[in-house]
């Protein structure tokens, strides 16, 4: 199975084993897909509509789950009602901002640390990285003080830089590696030819510019699917779309239609994002550790 | 950006050009204005107490404020109609609301934070005000002054039902007043009278009474209204299980829940505590003792032939469940009635639903005999109150709005519109509240007014609960115990047991 | 930090001695500035927000782990020492929270990789490997707490269609999924498994491609079944990426808790209440932020034991994942 190369051999385990491989995948298929389909046809139904079930064991009644008026309702009224244009906004701005600012930083000091060898480099790198797998629940009370003294809670700038808390190490992390693997006589050249340094760092940029871009689009995704740090630091004027579908359980009713809508307008756009650099989602899931 | 109102006469002009406005006119008229704390201005305008009333309610035009509020009723349609008050003061009010679990945090946080980014808070009594009571201002200090527009009833314990003000405005000390009270939330019994008259024939057959729901239903005849709804509805999907406790994430709804079932029996307590006022040492609780195993023995037995969801549903969700025709019965907090009434969303809509008090304690359940038995009613009362963190002069504008909200015109307003919970004795007198209280009805909590307002909360049958410092964490170490018990990992005794040992370990007894 | 960069040759011995991996960096004439500088400006914007937002926190950190902070306005916090540690040695909730973590770390860790690993065997070469992946990587860019909603829906008692399934099939008899003390375990566990399943199978696909096709050809010869080629060719190639896998996850379970906070909040019963959503608890709830300080200073020590692993795994194994073997 490791290769096609291998010779195989044809005979009745290796039918079984074939069958049972595909019955496998088209479980694990099933799995997959059905929460996202229920997410996607529970958001076009009534509430009513969507407490509908087959009575337990009623196999042949499963149909029930497609049977209602479609509305869309939902979708309309989040974002006529209930201002999710504004959280969409808000949640734009903060996570393309924080991977701005992070990829930016993060870039230079990369370079810079791929490029020096000092003492405690390790111990600056560990550092680095430490700091991205802190728990957030640890260090939230004494990130909010430090936040609140500066007038950053509630505004999208406090969250580009709350996100850029776990942001900017990953970037440093990932580019590193990959300034790493740029070699340095490339810049000893272009300085030869009469460039400063930092006009050398700029004409490798381009060198690393695809796997910058991926990592902006990752930085986008965290920062996009935070919630803790967006329900504390972002609390008030800069809700962003999770914590606003958090808002959706009101004190008299789950409104699962509209969390369910919500659901998908959260989803949807990164899953498409995820697509687009799906070559460098392995590297950037495993902080460059693992490689397509 | 925060919520603005739909009507808002300002949503056309800039934060910042309203800012300018405000200051503007604060300048010309020989005021200042400061931006203080997150996204609150306050603009002052001087007055005396011989001053108009206008004068006294525009002192802090262009001012803006801050309220931090659960995302109850009252909230969203005071949110809804902030334009009014904004008319009648020139101050803008910003209400963001959440869930209380969240509320909890960002208040607490801000609070300690000592910076007041919410002027207002919505003050959950136990929740809330237990353990930051002493952040808040001492609103008899405004109260009692005449260069602010005050209240005509006046804020004394009389305009409030019995006991409100003392639940969410009393804490530990006789003197100061936190909170006014804003909502409430009493707990009532909500029941199927459609299906309790379709299947009273066959229940009579079992159980040899009829199946009806009077003010003397004891808990152990709900063990056997559940068991027998149970029983039906596994022959026939289609009638609803019987009934359903509080058991989800939220501790205290949990707490809540078997509090009222340990007071029943002989208005059991978890401390000997005087409740109105609360204590920061309550000492030893009585969790362990005799009665508490007994009660909870019930409390088990009654578990047993609940819904199956029993230990997820917390309050909302177990109104969903209802209102999705997945129960009987359940003892709901009286602001629920508005959604179980809408048609739209609920199958026990349209004259299904009655409303009663919640069920008597069961005289064979007390513990060395006697026959002290209650309908037992607990409440969570929303107050209002006022960060005193905040400037004197934000604390007084806050104030403006804090009376205004709780007012008798306001709480009229909000009862109309999405279903408030009234607060003022005065509201339930309207003539259009008392004909609410009929089916058909334009105001469908009103059609709990005679359970909750005319018995419920009157005594003995109110129960309000520790009033502690470390209410959270009780409500916490209280909910786990009782799951612990219902789910069969410990029995009642151990479950009580440990519920004790671990009140006793925090407060140091 | 100040830099020390190796711009004498005699330094750069001594570096090289001490472990520094070399890179061909030369001293350049053509630059007047000397590097170490130039460097550690480009250094220091990443650097000192880091700081900023890193060295402050953990420093109160242990300030309030040594007090018992005062809720009460005006009143100064009481040094107490090691005090809030020694409680939680008689905390029971303590205890049972590492317990129910690791226990947790454990159920969704064999299950994803044993599954992960399976896929990734299963697609690995095969003509649908491309539409497959792409439609398994969709569960990972769901926001966690999204996840946690929809899963809550799927389980629900009254209209979820997981519960439903579960009560058809005939393995849940009575109760719910999310009221019963076991099944709410194997619920929150599931919702990882179905989030993150997939990046174990993309990270393992990542290492089959580079199983050395010499060493499998070799066995073959020596007439080796395939799964036995599978154990002993194959598993130990992928050994490092598994690793990182592990490593990752585990780490990654108790840094985001979105999920068990919005489906159970460490319910029924403390039955899914892993060590983080109990210091949320202590912290955010009852507001107990010396104890709380010292709950997270714990969880902190893990955290840094795990990275030193961690950076370990990535620096030594990682250089060959990237450029050794077949890829």
């Amino acid at each position: 199975m490791a290769s096609r190369e291998i010779v195989r051999y044809r005979s009745p385990t290796r039918g079984a084993v074939q069958a049972v491989t595909v019955i496998f995948l088209i479980v694990f298929l099933i799995w997959t897909v059905l929460p996202l389909l229920i997410m996607l046809v529970s958001s076009f139904k009534e509430l009513l509509d969507a407490f509908q079930l087959p009575a337990v064991g009623d196999w042949g009644d499963v149909g029930v789950m497609f049977d209602f008026k479609p509305t869309g309702r939902h979708y309309v009224e989040l974002f006529t009602e209930k201002h999710f244009a504004t959280y969409l906004r808000n949640s734009l701005i903060a996570s393309f901002g924080s991977a701005a600012v992070s990829v930016s930083l993060g870039a230079m000091a990369a370079y810079a640390i791929s490029r020096a060898q000092f003492r405690g480099k390790r111990d600056l790198l560990f550092w680095i990285i430490s700091t991205r797998m802190a728990p957030v629940v640890a260090v939230m009370v004494p990130l909010y003080v430090i936040f609140r003294s500066s007038g950053l809670v509630g505004t999208l700038p406090g969250l580009i830089l709350a996100y850029t808390t776990f942001n900017l190490p990953f970037a440093i992390w990932i580019l590193k590696g990959f300034f790493d693997n740029v070699p340095y006589a490339i810049e000893e050249a272009a300085q030869c030819d009469g460039c400063n340094r930092w006009q050398a760092f700029r004409l490798i940029l381009p060198l690393v510019a695809p796997g910058i871009g991926a990592f902006i689009v990752l930085c986008v995704l965290f920062g996009w699917n935070d919630f803790l740090f967006a329900s504390i630091i972002g609390s008030g004027g800069a809700k962003t779309l999770p914590v606003a579908t958090a808002e959706l359980v009101q004190p008299v009713k789950i409104q699962w239609g509209s969390i369910m809508a919500a659901g998908v307008v959260t989803t949807v756009p990164m899953m498409f994002l995820g697509l687009l650099i799906r070559r460098y989602l392995v590297a950037g899931l495993t902080m460059g550790a693992v490689r397509e | 950006m925060f919520h603005v109102p739909k009507k808002a006469l300002y949503k056309t002009i800039s934060r910042r050009k309203f800012l300018e406005l405000g200051g503007g006119v604060a300048t010309v008229l020989g005021a200042g204005s400061l931006a203080v704390g997150l996204n609150s201005v306050i603009v002052r305008r001087p007055v005396y107490a011989s001053s108009s009333d206008d004068a006294k309610w525009r002192q802090y035009e262009g001012s803006k404020l801050v309220f931090m509020s659960e995302n109850t009723p009252p909230s969203f349609a005071i949110r809804d109609n902030i334009k009014s008050f904004y008319d009648l003061t020139g101050i803008e009010v910003d209400i963001l609301t959440d869930g209380l679990p969240t509320v909890q945090q960002k208040v607490g946080i801000d609070l300690r934070s000592g910076r007041a980014d919410y002027q207002l808070n919505y003050v959950q009594d136990k929740p809330i005000g237990s353990p930051f009571a002493d952040f808040y201002a001492d609103l008899n200090e405004f109260s009692k002054d005449d260069t602010l527009p005050l209240d005509a009833q006046g804020y004394g314990d009389e305009v409030w039902f019995e006991n409100f003000l003392d639940a969410c405005g009393v804490y530990y000390d006789r003197g100061p007043i936190r909170a006014f009270p804003y909502d409430c939330a009493v707990s009532c019994t909500f029941y199927r009278q459609d299906l309790f008259e379709k299947l009273t024939k066959d229940f009579e057959a079992d159980y040899g009474y009829r199946l009806e729901f009077t003010d003397d239903t004891t808990y152990k005849n709900m063990v056997d209204f559940a068991a027998f709804f149970k029983k039906m509805h596994e022959r026939d999907s289609s009638i609803p299980y019987g009934y359903a406790q509080h058991h989800g994430s939220f501790g205290w709804t949990t707490q809540l829940d078997i509090q009222r079932h340990m007071y029943a029996q002989n208005q059991w307590l978890d401390f000997a505590v005087d409740d109105t006022l609360g204590s920061k040492n309550p000492g030893p609780t009585n969790w362990g003792d005799a009665q508490s195993i007994k009660a909870m023995e019930g409390y088990q037995a009654l578990a047993d032939v609940s819904h199956p969801d029993n230990l997820t549903n917390g309050t909302l969700e177990l109104n969903t469940v209802y209102a999705a025709g997945g129960v009987a019965m359940q003892i709901q907090y009286h602001e629920f009635a508005a959604s179980v009434e809408d048609a739209e969303q609920s199958v026990a809509a349209g004259g299904k639903t009655a409303y009663a008090m919640g069920p008597k304690g069961e005289v064979s359940w007390n513990s060395g005999g006697g026959d002290n038995v209650v309908n037992a009613t607990n409440c969570g009362i929303g107050g209002i109150g006022i960060n005193a963190g905040a400037s004197m002069d934000l604390q007084r504008a806050a104030f403006i709005f804090a009376s205004w909200a709780c007012s008798h015109d306001t709480q009229l307003m909000v009862l109309k519109g999405v279903g408030g919970t009234p607060t003022r004795k005065s509201v339930l007198e309207v003539p259009d509240v008392v004909k609410a209280r009929q089916r058909p009805t334009t105001m469908p909590n009103a059609l709990t007014f005679e359970a909750v307002y005319d018995k419920g909360i009157r005594s003995p049958n109110m129960v309000l609960g520790p009033k502690i410092p470390k209410a959270n964490e009780y409500h916490e170490i209280v909910r786990v115990g009782t799951q612990q018990c219902i789910s069969g990992e410990l029995s009642a005794q151990e479950a009580c047991e440990s519920i004790r040992d671990e009140l006793n370990a925090i407060h140091d007894v | 930090m100040a830099a020390d960069i190796a711009h004498t040759p005699d330094e750069a011995r001594r570096d090289i001695a001490r472990g520094a991996r070399t890179i061909d960096y030369t001293p350049n004439a053509f630059n007047h500035q000397p590097a170490r500088y130039y460097l550690l400006w480009l250094m220091l914007p990443a650097i000192i927000v880091l700081a900023g937002i890193s060295l402050y926190p953990f420093f109160w950190l242990i300030y309030m782990s040594l007090h018992e902070v005062q809720l009460a306005p005006g009143k100064s916090d009481i040094w107490v020492g090691v005090d809030n540690f020694l409680r939680l040695f008689s905390d029971k909730k303590f205890a049972s929270g590492w317990l129910t973590l690791f226990k947790y770390s454990a159920l969704c860790l064999s299950i994803e990789v044993g599954l992960g690993v399976l896929v990734a065997v299963i697609l690995n070469n095969s003509r649908l490997e491309k539409v497959l992946v792409t439609i398994f990587l969709m569960p990972m860019m769901m926001a966690p707490m999204v996840a946690g909603f929809l899963y809550m829906f799927l389980y629900n008692g009254t209209f979820g269609w997981y519960f439903w399934l579960l009560r058809s099939v005939g393995v849940l008899e009575g109760g719910t999924i999310l009221g019963d003390r076991g099944w709410a375990m194997f619920a929150v566990v599931a919702t990882d498994v179905w989030q993150w399943t997939p990046l174990i199978a993309l990270i393992t696909l990542a290492g089959l491609k580079r199983v050395p096709q010499d060493q499998l050809e070799a066995h073959m010869v020596d007439g080796a079944g395939e799964i036995r080629n599978f154990i002993s060719v194959t598993l130990p190639n992928l050994y490092p990426f598994l690793l990182i896998a592990i490593l990752l996850r585990f780490m990654d379970n108790f840094r985001f808790i979105d999920t068990i906070l919005i489906m159970t909040g460490g319910g029924p019963a403390n039955a899914t209440k892993i060590l983080p959503t109990y210091l949320f608890d202590v912290s955010f709830k009852f507001f107990e932020l010396g104890r709380g300080a010292a709950i997270a200073f714990t969880l902190l020590l893990l955290t840094i034991l795990l990275g030193l692993v961690l950076t370990k795994v990535f620096e030594d194994p990682a250089r060959k994942l990237k450029t050794g073997g077949g890829g």
